[in-house]
């Protein structure tokens, strides 16, 4: 009798501890089910609808249920017959490329100098770091201004030293690092942030007992900052690199893509194969490849910071 | 006393030396924000007068006179405004929801929603962008509000990064509440989100940055002049860019699309840097 009642008390307790964790489990469920739902449409949707789309001719005006099945053949238009996939595949990847090591190299002297006792220490920041949070359409239309070749600020002040006029964005050859001057100069500030924030995380007394051992500012550097530092520095490319590869405002608004699509980059032809040609089927196959370079480039980044730490 | 002798004069020398670097780096850094504002207000002959001149001679205001002629700027810094504050709440809030969902609650399968949400920050926005305009047109939200807000108010990073500091609020403090007959919408709004200021500060200003600069979606959503966000219309500046004439105009409309933003930014300049730093390490 005892026991039995003893057993039934027991039951009660875990049947109300479960019913709690139900109301629990829903409360979860409820907290997280907006968000899915929204990511469900704007972000899972979307992606294998874009799959779907670069398997087919579709111009966005016809209904969905009658575009024409074309298997591979976008892909394979635009890797075998269409040169300006190719060009600008080659202008994202030199885009990046230097970017992405200038900027670093950049970022990182900067932060080393801001990292050591200076004076007006927040004044330096800020006049690095200003140029990230402004529109880059309103700092691109301020720089192709300035780079313009007949009545720029660059020429005008190279005159005044005896240069003579440069063609800069309009330049064939001085076109992309025009592009990239300007990608470093609006970027900079950002990277530094992240490598100031990187650098004072190293514990001055590694430092200290270094210094002790009688160590000279490049070994210290070499074998503390750089191996500590190790971490930051490959978030910072990879960050640098995703942001790269999809470079849209500063060629929509320095160039057009021109001169002689020198600085036409990936995410701005598919913008004007989608919105301007109506081919949805090649621009979703563009999107579909620099997709899948963006993932291996990111699960390499990612696999070499793991094995580091 | 002789060693401290040898160390200085090259203490002093690398000093400079740094100085030197940096005054040269900011004067590179600062230089276009000046000409911005200088040159909006000139006229044309001083912008391409050589030798260079620094200053206008008098202020003049024509350009910014001129400027809303072209383009509808107050509509633009009304949409501006609108479409940045009410995404970034969005995103706040989604955010906090879902993260607290993800860091402080057990459910069937929880673990595998949460790495559908990491999924989702692997997918950049022009991979999506032909589907989610197609979406938008069959809501017929071309050309509004709802079209130029509603696609960004859910990120995948947003979620995660909130997950991540709310693992760290103390659980007894929630399940105290519980005890204490809290509903959980109020354990989340009365205790978890005043916890979460940090990060909620450092996701907001992140947010609002890239809403505010955002170009691609605004360039294909917002079709007629009465939606254009500020880098919209002022793209619409550049079809005068051959003609020198307006070049003071580009330089007016860049500079009010800019320094209020630097301002904002030097006020707040110390939760701009640990935001960053808080957001980028996390990363």
């Amino acid at each position: 009798m005892g026991t039995s009642a003893a057993t039934s008390g027991a039951t009660t307790l875990v049947r109300t501890r479960r019913r709690r964790l139900n109301r629990r489990a829903l409360a979860g469920y409820a907290f997280v089910s907006p968000a899915l739902v929204f990511l469900l449409v704007f972000a899972l949707f979307p992606f294998l609808f874009t799959l779907w789309v670069s398997i087919h001719d579709w111009n966005m005006l016809t209904p969905i249920g009658t575009m024409p099945f074309r298997g591979l053949d976008n892909y394979r238009y635009l890797l075998n017959e269409d040169p300006l996939f190719r060009q600008t595949f080659k202008n994202t990847v030199y885009f990046t490329v230097g970017n992405v090591g200038l900027s670093v190299i950049l970022a990182l002297g900067l932060a080393l100098l801001l990292n050591s006792p200076i004076k007006l220490r927040p004044f330096w920041r800020a006049a690095f770091f200003a140029p990230y949070i402004t529109a880059p359409v309103a700092i691109a239309i301020v720089w192709r201004n300035i780079l313009d070749p007949d009545y720029g600020l660059a020429n005008g002040v190279l005159a005044q030293f005896g240069v003579p006029a440069q063609p800069f964005l309009s330049g064939l050859n001085q076109a992309m690092p025009s592009m990239i001057a300007v990608a470093i100069w609006q970027g900079i500030g950002y990277y530094m942030i992240i490598f100031l924030a990187g650098l004072q995380a190293i514990p001055a007394d590694l430092y200290d007992a270094a210094k002790l051992d009688g160590a000279g500012a490049w070994t210290l550097f070499r074998s503390i900052t750089v191996p500590l530092l190790r971490p930051t520095m490959l978030f910072v490319i990879v960050i640098n690199t995703l942001n790269s590869l999809q470079v849209f405002d500063l060629p929509y608004v320095l160039t057009q893509g021109g001169p002689v699509n020198q600085t036409n980059t990936l995410v701005f032809y598919m913008f004007n194969t989608a919105f301007k040609f109506l081919r949805m089927g090649r621009a979703t196959g563009m999107a579909v490849m620099l997709f899948l370079v963006i993932l291996v480039m990111t699960l390499i980044q990612l696999r070499l910071l793991r094995e580091k730490e | 006393m002789n060693a401290r002798g040898r160390i200085a004069p090259a203490r002093v020398g690398r000093g400079t030396l740094t100085y030197a670097v940096l005054v040269i780096g900011a004067i590179i850094m600062i230089l276009p924000f000046f000409w911005m504002i200088s040159s909006s207000f000139m006229t044309s002959q001083e912008i391409l007068a050589r030798p260079v001149v620094w200053l206008p001679a008098k202020l003049r205001l024509d350009a910014y006179r001129a400027l809303p002629e072209a383009i509808p700027l107050g509509r633009m810094y009304l949409n501006s405004v609108i479409v940045t504050t009410l995404t970034a709440l969005g995103i706040l809030l989604s955010s906090s929801l879902a993260g607290y969902g993800f860091a402080k609650f057990e459910f069937p399968g929880r673990d595998m929603l949460f790495l559908l949400v990491l999924a989702t920050m692997m997918i950049p926005f022009f991979v999506v962008m032909i589907p989610v305009f197609y979406l938008i047109s069959k809501f017929h939200w071309i050309n509004s509000y709802q079209g130029l807000i509603v696609p960004n108010i859910v990120t995948g990073f947003g979620i995660f990064l909130m997950r991540q500091y709310m693992l760290s609020l103390p659980d007894e403090v929630l399940d105290a509440a519980r005890v204490d007959g809290a509903s959980e919408f109020q354990i989340y709004w009365r205790i978890v989100i005043p916890l979460s200021t940090p990060v909620i500060g450092a996701l907001g200003i992140l947010a609002v940055v890239y809403q505010w600069n955002n170009f691609l979606w605004p360039l294909i959503v917002a079709r007629d002049a009465n939606m254009w966000t500020i880098p919209v219309g002022l793209v619409s500046l550049q079809a005068y860019a051959s003609n020198a004439d307006v070049i003071n105009m580009q330089m007016a409309g860049a500079a009010l699309a800019i320094v209020p933003v630097i301002i904002v930014f030097l006020l707040l300049q110390r939760f701009f840097v640990s935001g960053i730093a808080l957001t980028g390490m996390k990363g």
